[in-house]
Formats: structure tokens, sequence, C-alpha cells
């Protein structure tokens, strides 16, 4: 009974959570636009009226995106510099997104998630 | 490159003869990725890894949005909802770890509480990058197309059939296939009409009789030798003034016309419309100078005063010598002719 009570009082708290969350989504405005996810979600099928699972869908893009791409900028980052002429390049390196990085932080993506089957 | 010539570069490339919607939303969504990798610390890209991690970003929203929508589907719902996004999420993860502690809330999914953290950190963090450009929407509808066949609930029509649905476009106008009663007009009034047009014109013809009753006598009285041709504006404007007088007030409209046959001047009674009777009165009017337009003029035409002394006057300036006597017997076959239209029409004086 009591752990029934608990469980019931756990519920609540998390659903009052998801629901600050969902509303907390209305002030933070993801960077992928509301009208590309849903014309990107009216392809496959995905039928909401409801304004904030559109933004939970592009904050969750957002946030694979963004990982991926902090993955491969770690790649960059570890990879030797070249060698340099002047002191003054060593610390200015450039960071720009390869298909090398970008390939090794897909493949931990991959690895970890059912994602490789989509592709 | 920077993100903003990117951005330029993705968009300009699209080809603008495709109609598809798949280049400008690729070009969209290129540049939307690159504005995250901006924020993740990267400041140049590459083309080609550019293109294939928006490729993987199109197709993540497109499989959370087909997982989340089979497992909508599944519980028998055509909307989702926050929880099948939250499985959805779950499954893309891969994660079966959590699967037999995930409870009735969807908080417990590892991969929501992650977004939750990102999200607070990206707020709480640097300004939010907002997507740089502002899209239409799209896809745009063709609202001609729309326009065109309206459905039943936008014509406000209520369909035939209980069969049949209310967003279906509406049927056309009966008209348009079936022969409808012609438009009914007022009713015809013949009778009316032409007891009016009789009047009209017995009052027209009244006045000119009288106005020839009056040019004749003048003729034959004493002046013998006579013609219109020496007859001064004075006594044409006074017999006209005369003439007018008896006609009624709404029938001096169309005055200009008979003036103008009335006045010496041939040139300006070009403009006059008599009907039928212009060419004969054409023909009257080049062999005199003073138009003789009482023989057959019609009934419809009225008369006025002023004009005339202008037109008058000037051409009587004009006139020389030579052409007088010429003038002189043209006058007078015109008055003869007058004479005997007068005798001829016993009708007509009848009705005076």
């Amino acid at each position: 009974m009591n752990h029934g009570q608990q469980s019931g009082e756990a519920k609540h708290e998390d659903d009052a959570a998801l629901t600050e969350f969902l509303a907390s989504l209305m002030d933070y405005t993801p960077t992928i636009p509301d009208d590309l996810v849903e014309h990107y979600l009216a392809k496959s099928g995905f039928q909401c009226p409801d304004v904030r699972l559109i933004r939970l869908v592009a904050v969750a893009t957002q946030k694979f995106v963004a990982d991926v791409a902090s993955d491969a900028l770690q790649h960059c980052r570890a990879r030797p510099a070249p060698v340099v002429k002047d002191k003054k390049q060593q610390k200015d390196k450039r960071l720009v997104l390869t298909m090398e990085d970008l390939s090794k932080a897909l493949r931990e993506v991959n690895n970890s998630s059912s994602l490789s089957s989509c592709f | 490159m920077s993100l903003l010539e990117r951005t330029h570069d993705g968009e300009t490339k699209d080809p603008p003869s495709s109609s598809s919607s798949y280049e400008f939303t690729h070009a969209a969504a290129k540049s939307a990725v690159a504005q995250i990798c901006e924020t993740v610390g990267y400041n140049h890209f590459k083309d080609p890894p550019l293109e294939s991690l928006t490729g993987f970003a199109i197709q993540y929203i497109l499989q959370l949005g087909k997982i989340a929508t089979s497992f909508a589907n599944l519980n028998g719902r055509s909307h989702c909802n926050v929880f099948d996004i939250v499985l959805a999420l779950e499954d893309l993860s891969g994660n079966d770890n959590n699967a037999e502690e995930r409870g009735c809330s969807a908080l417990r999914s590892v991969k929501l509480r992650e977004i939750i953290d990102f999200v607070k950190v990206s707020d709480d963090g640097e300004e939010e990058s907002l997507f740089l450009q502002t899209l239409p929407r799209f896809p745009v509808s063709d609202k001609r197309k729309k326009m065109m066949v309206p459905s039943f609930v936008e014509v406000g029509e209520s369909p035939p059939g209980k069969h049949i649905p209310l967003w279906l476009p509406a049927f056309p106008d009966p008209h348009t296939y079936k022969e409808t009663p012609m438009w009914i007009e007022r009713g015809l009034d013949p009778r009316g009409d032409k007891i009016e047009q009789a009047r009209q014109r017995r009052k027209a013809e009244r006045a000119l009789l009288s106005l020839q009753r009056k040019l004749v006598c003048r003729i034959s009285s004493g002046d013998g030798d006579r013609v219109w041709g020496d007859m001064d504006v004075g006594t044409v404007k006074e017999v006209i003034r005369e003439a007018e007088s008896e006609v009624p007030e709404d029938e001096k409209r169309d005055g200009v016309s008979v003036v103008e046959a009335f006045a010496p001047a041939l040139e300006a009674a070009r403009d006059v419309v008599f009907g039928e009777d212009h060419a004969e009165w054409k023909q009257k009017k080049q062999k005199k100078k003073k138009p003789v337009a009482l023989s057959k003029l019609r009934t419809e035409k009225k008369f006025l005063g002023e004009p005339l002394d202008l037109t008058l006057q000037m051409k009587g300036e004009d006139r020389s010598m030579s052409l007088r006597e010429e003038d002189r017997d043209d006058k007078r076959r015109r008055a003869e002719f007058i004479l005997r239209q007068c005798m001829e029409n016993p009708v007509d004086l009848n009705q005076l």
C-alpha cells in the first residue's frame, strides 16, 4: 500500500516535471526551425497539432547533431598538429569539419545505437 | 568557409527549375546543422562532411517520426503524444539496459533526461543560436487550385445526399449542366410604347407644320420673289422662335441638328443624324447654300433658336454677290417643293 502510494506520488512528480519541461520548451527555441521539423515529420506520417512535441523532436535532433559534432571536434583536436614554421600559428588551429573526424564520430554513434539499421 | 558564406552557397546552388521541395528543405537543414556545429566549436566546414551530417540529421527526424507513429498506431491512436516520442527515442538510442527499469513515467527514460539536461545547459549557457533566416511556410498550397473548386463547407451548401461528406468539393451549379428557365424580363408593353411614340411624333409634326405654314405664308404673301436667300437673319430667327414656343420643353433636346439644317452653312450641317433621310438631305444640302430641311425632316427633330444666330451671321458675311443669284433659284425651287409637300400631306394637317 505504502509502496503503491509512493510510486503514485513519484508518478505525479514525474508527470509534473514532464509538464514543466514541455512548458520550458516553449521558452527555448531550438536551432532547427519548427517548420522544417514539421515538414520532415509529416513526411514520415507523424501527426500532432502540439507545437511542444515538434520542439521536443527538434531539440532531440539538435542534441544528436551536437553530440556527433562534439565527438568529431574532439577527434580534430586530438590529431597532432602539422609541422608549423611559425610559433604563432601553432595556437590558432583551424577547426575544420572533415570527413575523417565525422566518420569516426558516426561510427561510435552507430555502434551504440540502432541507428545503423536506418542507413 | 564561414557559416554565412556556406548558407549563401547552399541556397544559391539550388536549381530554380526544381519543383520538389527537396532542395529547399535540404538547404535549410544544411544551414541549421552548420549553425549547430558552430555552437559546438567549429568555425570552418568542408562540404562533403556537412552534407552527410545533414543527411544523418534528416534521417534522424524521419526515423523518430516513423517509430513514434508506429507506437501510436499500436496503441490504437492516429495522433502521437509525448510518450510515443519518448519510446521512439529509447528505441533509436538502442539502450536495452533500462527496458525493465522503465516505469510508467516517461521521465525515467534516460534519453529524455539527457535532452532535459541539454536544454538546461543551452538555456543557462550562451544565447540560443536561432536559425538565421526566416523560412516561409511550406509546402506552399496552390490557392488558385483550391479556390477553383471550393468544398461544400466553404460554399455553405449542404450536399444533396447524406452519403456525401462536407469536405468534398461542391457540385457545380445546375445551370451549368441543366437547361434552366431564362430570366424573365420585365413585361413588354408594345401598345403603350407605340402610343407614346405616336404622341411624340404628333407633337413634333405639329410644330413642324406650323413652321412650314408660316414660312410658306411669308413666301407667298406680298414678297413673291423673296426667297430664302433674301430672308435676313432676323426674320428666320423670329419664325423659328415662334415655332419653338409651340414645342414643349422636353422635346428641345436634339435641336442642334435641326438648327444646323436651317443654317445657310452647309458645313455646319455635316454632323446631323437623320437616319434614312440623311443621304437625301445631304443631296439637297449640296445643291443649296441654305438647307431646306422642312421638306423631309423627321418628326423627331427639334428646334433651337440660340445657336442659329451665330452660324447665320457668320455665313451671311461670307456670301458673295455672284453666288446669290444661284441661291435664289435654288431657294425658289425648294419653296415650291415645300408647298407641294404641304398640300400632299393632308393627314398631317388634319392632326393640327
